[in-house]
């Protein structure tokens, strides 16, 4: 079997006060194969980084559930989690809140290690400082003697300590200068090919995310309205929406196109229908009443509108 | 260009008490009407170059010239700079949060600023506060006026600091990453905000790291590196036909978002130097992959064609 994790039909609700319940990630179905990297992208409020937070059991599901290698995750109790979470790990986008600012950086990369019963510790953090580019010798320093690149390398070691199948990236590179951007993303190209491991970016950055994904959905207010092959998806956009974000991204070579009317709506109380609806340019009466689901569209690919913009 | 310039800074430096060199001689005009897009990285100088304008570096010894209008503001008497600052140069910052008070309606202060530059009634103010937030594109700008800066989304708040950057209509409009917190569509809406005050005829100062950004919102770019402007000339030219090693580069790391995917993105090599270890010769030799010999002595920003400059030995006639 090559689906390494999978979430079906995904609720995840936060209550707040008043009885109002904000709709976070609302009916997400999704696959990530062995070795693949996904990216989940949107705008800010959008639940990629809910839904990412979801997948590998950092928050629990209203409803729906999360299986890992085919065993259900969701519902588990930290206890019963722990065995899995050495094969899931996080990335965070702030690197310097990742690590203990009182403890050598070897000392953080080991403590993982020593939990989890492993042997030849030392030798396993000369092996992961050599796999991020880093000088074994820095084992000995502490994190704010380095510059935030070299953080973020650290953090993405401090995630593979434990050889995770799957990483999930929140941001992994948004807070970093482009030229330190450009060796990050050029590392988790290599890491994958080396290590095999399977990753969930999650992005705002389209750029960034067609160098970095196999494969990309884009959310809006808690859905995802489009899936498919990277290239395929930014390249012959079918979402109205996704069109309209790689429309706005700025860009030498032609004028910006009229911007999209308006904000995103409140997922407190998400639009009828489609939820795309209010602020799509080619909106028709029939997108305020029928929420349309994801269907397919083309080869390896869904996208969940009435009026696709490619067949 | 130099006496008709709206802004001409040349040679500014600015030091530290301890004699630490953050800005190593920065020049560069902004004329009326005109964009003019700071890029580089971070702790290049960009924004310490703009804060100096702003006489908003307390501390910092600047010298050189920052003349805008005729005067030169180096050296200008606080009580001077005052009535120039939010009155003909104004400000916007990347996190509008801090520039609103949190405790009093975004209208409020908007009205107070226009009546502290401007003799208005506060009637008179809030006709044009509200005016103004309409101009801006914000929904129901009487309601909107009323509203606490935490009542707002990131974008309205955006477009709400523009508003009061604007009420007194300032000659000169510096911007600090205005859109870097932004999603990509409110980014959209507040560049060809941008693009509007520049077309009104005010100069804007545009400080951002997003190249996208400076080929949508700006007529001419100074890319810095290392507190000095390595290169600048008009945007078209710089993007299409980058001259310096540094800027070439950085153009480079851009993953691209259409065409063929490249394996690896090429990448600069190394970090930019601190102020202390700053080399004495060409700031980015020692991570260049053109270097040469006489890359050992400061080459200057000397002008290759019609409006453009590049500080590199390659240039050298």
């Amino acid at each position: 079997m090559n689906v390494l994790l999978e979430a079906r039909r995904l609720e995840k609700q936060y209550k707040l006060g008043g009885g109002r319940v904000l709709h976070a990630v609302s009916d997400v179905s999704l696959q990530v194969h062995r070795g693949e990297a996904l990216a989940l992208v949107g705008e800010s409020g959008c639940g990629k980084s809910s839904l990412g937070r979801t997948l590998i059991g950092l928050t629990q599901p209203t409803s729906g559930e999360v299986l890992f290698d085919g065993h259900r995750i969701s519902g588990l109790s930290d206890h019963a989690l722990r065995p899995w979470r050495a094969r899931m790990q996080m990335v965070f986008q702030d690197s310097s809140a990742a690590f203990n600012p009182r403890r050598t950086v070897g000392e953080s990369l080991a403590e993982p290690l020593r939990i989890h019963g492993r042997k030849n510790i030392r030798a396993r953090v000369d092996d992961l400082l050599d796999q991020v580019g880093l000088a074994r010798s820095v084992a000995d320093r502490y994190p704010h003697e380095f510059s935030g690149g070299q953080r973020q390398r650290l953090n993405i070691a401090r995630a593979l300590v434990l050889g995770p199948d799957l990483l999930v990236a929140d941001e992994p590179v948004s807070a970093l200068d482009v030229s330190v951007q450009a060796q990050i993303v050029n590392l988790f190209r290599d890491l994958r090919a080396s290590l095999g491991v399977a990753c969930v970016f999650i992005s705002h950055d389209l750029s960034v995310v067609r160098q970095m994904a196999d494969r990309i959905a884009v959310m809006y207010l808690g859905s995802i309205v489009e899936e498919g092959d990277g290239l395929e998806v930014l390249d012959r956009p079918a979402h109205p929406y996704t069109k309209a974000l790689l429309d706005a991204v700025p860009r030498p070579d032609r004028p910006l196109p009229p911007p999209l009317k308006g904000d995103v709506p409140s997922p407190v109380n998400p639009p009828s229908g489609c939820r795309f609806h209010t602020r799509c340019p080619i909106a028709q009466p029939k997108c305020a009443t029928d929420r349309p689901s994801l269907q397919p569209c083309g080869v390896g690919r869904r996208v969940a509108c009435h009026y696709p913009l490619v067949a | 260009m130099g006496a008709d310039s709206l802004l001409d800074i040349q040679n500014l430096k600015l030091d530290l008490p301890d004699g630490r060199r953050l800005l190593e001689g920065v020049s560069f005009q902004v004329q009326a009407g005109e964009a003019l897009g700071v890029v580089g990285e971070s702790g290049s100088g960009k924004s310490l170059t703009a804060m100096s304008v702003m006489g908003l570096l307390p501390g910092l010894y600047a010298s050189g010239q920052i003349v805008f209008a005729g005067q030169n503001l180096v050296g200008l008497p606080d009580k001077s700079m005052r009535k120039l600052r939010g009155a003909r140069i104004a400000m916007i910052f990347q996190d509008p949060m801090t520039a609103f008070l949190p405790v009093r309606s975004i209208g409020a202060q908007i009205d107070e600023q226009i009546r502290l530059h401007q003799p208005r009634s506060r009637r008179e103010a809030r006709a044009r506060t509200v005016q103004l937030l309409g101009r801006m594109g914000v929904p129901d700008p009487a309601m909107a006026a009323k509203r606490y800066p935490h009542q707002l989304s990131g974008g309205l708040r955006q477009r709400a600091m523009i508003a009061m950057a604007l009420s007194c209509s300032p000659d000169l409009l510096i911007a600090d990453e205005p859109t870097t917190a932004l999603d990509v569509t409110v980014q959209a809406q507040i560049l060809t905000l941008l693009r509007e005050i520049r077309d009104e005829g005010a100069g804007v100062m545009l400080i951002t790291h997003d190249m996208g950004v400076v080929a949508q919102a700006c007529t001419h770019v100074a890319v810095m590196y290392s507190g000095l402007v390595v290169e600048r000339g008009p945007v078209r030219d710089v993007l299409d036909r980058p001259l310096h090693p540094y800027t070439q580069a950085l153009l480079a790391a851009i993953p691209p978002l259409e065409g063929p995917r490249p394996e690896q993105l090429p990448t600069i090599p190394g970090q930019p130097p601190t102020p202390e270890n700053r080399p004495s010769g060409c700031v980015f030799a020692p991570r260049c992959g053109f270097v040469r010999p006489d890359c050992g002595v400061r080459p200057a920003l000397i002008e290759t064609e019609e409006g453009r400059r590049v500080a590199c030995v390659l240039y050298a006639v």
